[in-house]
């Protein structure tokens, strides 16, 4: 049978091993990089000292030390999460203005000003189509 | 100018050069006159019709933003004299109308014109429209026609008139004139987050302290389709919902001091 100490020991580490993989294999930016390896350094020195919590439970009054263990975890993903919707938020609105520039650069003039393919009309230009007699309107 | 700075701001990493057009856009003749923006969103049936109206009664020139169409908006819009900005990702009515006030601006244009592509506006309404633009009594003109939304409708307006201390009638009209420093404001990245050219439009504009009038306009029952927002009550809600905490967030913004756009 394996110790309380050995099983937490094997979660810490793997779970170390794996992050750090991951950022050496530049799939995790900048930042991130930077908040996970400060994940795997603790979930790995935990691993090793599960008895931390028992101090710490001890010096901040929590009866039971495990219950201090996961709402610190918690509210570590709830910090996480939240500054991922941030991030999102910013991107969303990069997002939508580089979209838009995209549609200002693609503008395209009214259909007979665009006679040959390839060829797009002046975006300068398209906006100011020479007035014509609008043939299909009944107004 | 000023416009061009908060674009660079908004994209850090991007060379200057790409903010600032190699010829900065200067009024030249004929910007004085208004430009007409229509977001549409498979509207095939309405938008020749419309474009055409507004090139003969006006000669403006028109720019229909498609949000994406699956349908011959687009060409039906060009066929009819109008520009098309195609969007390749589909931002909302907001994010459309959005990219034509940066484009108006870009342009060197002074004053823009929303319409709504469903034929609800009176094309034949925006002499009225730009009139206290004109005479220089407000900076954005809304379009309003109280009296042809529903008892639901009227309820929520009062709602959001009661939480956001706005005295207009018609909030969610798409039917409104901007002048250049109303456009600028719009055309920031602070108003790119935004999902309806509504209440939070507003609530922007009073924070610059530019003033709204409200002109009523008649407007046609729509032609072809229905509300994009008043369609579902799951779809009302989480409008309703969304706005609710749009008006919320902005409640201590009301006295910020004047903006330097004018």
């Amino acid at each position: 049978m394996l110790t309380y100490q050995s099983t937490s020991m094997v979660i810490g580490i793997s779970l170390a091993l794996i992050i750090l993989f991951l950022v050496r294999r530049d799939r995790l930016h900048g930042p991130y990089a930077i908040w996970w390896i400060g994940a795997a350094a603790t979930v790995g020195a935990l691993g090793f000292y599960p008895e931390l919590f028992d101090h710490l439970a001890v010096y901040l009054g929590v009866r039971y030390p495990p219950i201090l263990a996961i709402i610190l975890g918690l509210g570590m993903l709830l910090v996480k999460i939240l500054t991922m919707d941030l991030e999102r938020s910013r991107q969303e609105r990069l997002i939508r203005r580089l979209t838009q520039r995209l549609a200002m650069l693609e503008a395209r003039g009214p259909l007979p000003d665009i006679g040959e393919p390839g060829s797009e009309p002046k975006v300068e230009d398209s906006a100011y189509p020479a007035p014509r007699a609008s043939g299909s309107q009944k107004a | 100018m000023l416009n061009a700075a908060k674009q660079a701001r908004c994209f850090p990493d991007a060379p200057a050069l790409l903010d600032s057009p190699p010829e900065p856009p200067r009024p030249r003749a004929g910007l004085d006159r208004p430009i007409a923006l229509i977001p549409a969103y498979n509207e095939e049936a309405t938008i020749g019709s419309i474009v055409g109206q507004i090139r003969q009664r006006f000669d403006y020139p028109v720019v229909v933003i498609d949000d994406c169409s699956s349908d011959a908006t687009a060409r039906r819009a060009r066929a009819a004299g109008a520009t098309v900005l195609p969007l390749s990702l589909q931002l909302g009515a907001w994010g459309a109308i959005q990219t034509g006030l940066r484009y108006a601006l870009r342009h060197g244009y002074q004053t823009a014109i929303t319409l709504d592509a469903d034929g609800q506006h009176e094309p034949e309404c925006i002499g009225e429209l730009i009139e206290p633009l004109i005479e220089r009594q407000a900076d954005v003109v809304i379009g309003a026609f109280p009296e042809r939304a529903s008892r639901a409708r009227r309820l929520a307006w009062s709602y959001f008139r009661w939480l956001t201390g706005l005295k207009l009638e018609d909030i969610t009209s798409g039917f409104r004139a901007y002048n250049h420093p109303a456009m600028t404001v719009l055309a920031s990245p602070e108003a790119s987050l935004l999902d309806y050219q509504d209440v939070g439009v507003l609530l922007i504009l009073r924070r610059k302290r530019l003033r709204a009038v409200e002109v009523p306009v008649s407007m046609q029952p729509r032609a072809q389709g229905s509300s994009r927002v008043f369609r579902s009550w799951w779809i009302v809600g989480k409008y309703m919902l969304q706005t609710s905490v749009l008006c919320l967030a902005r409640i201590g913004h009301r006295s910020t001091p004047l903006t330097p756009d004018d």
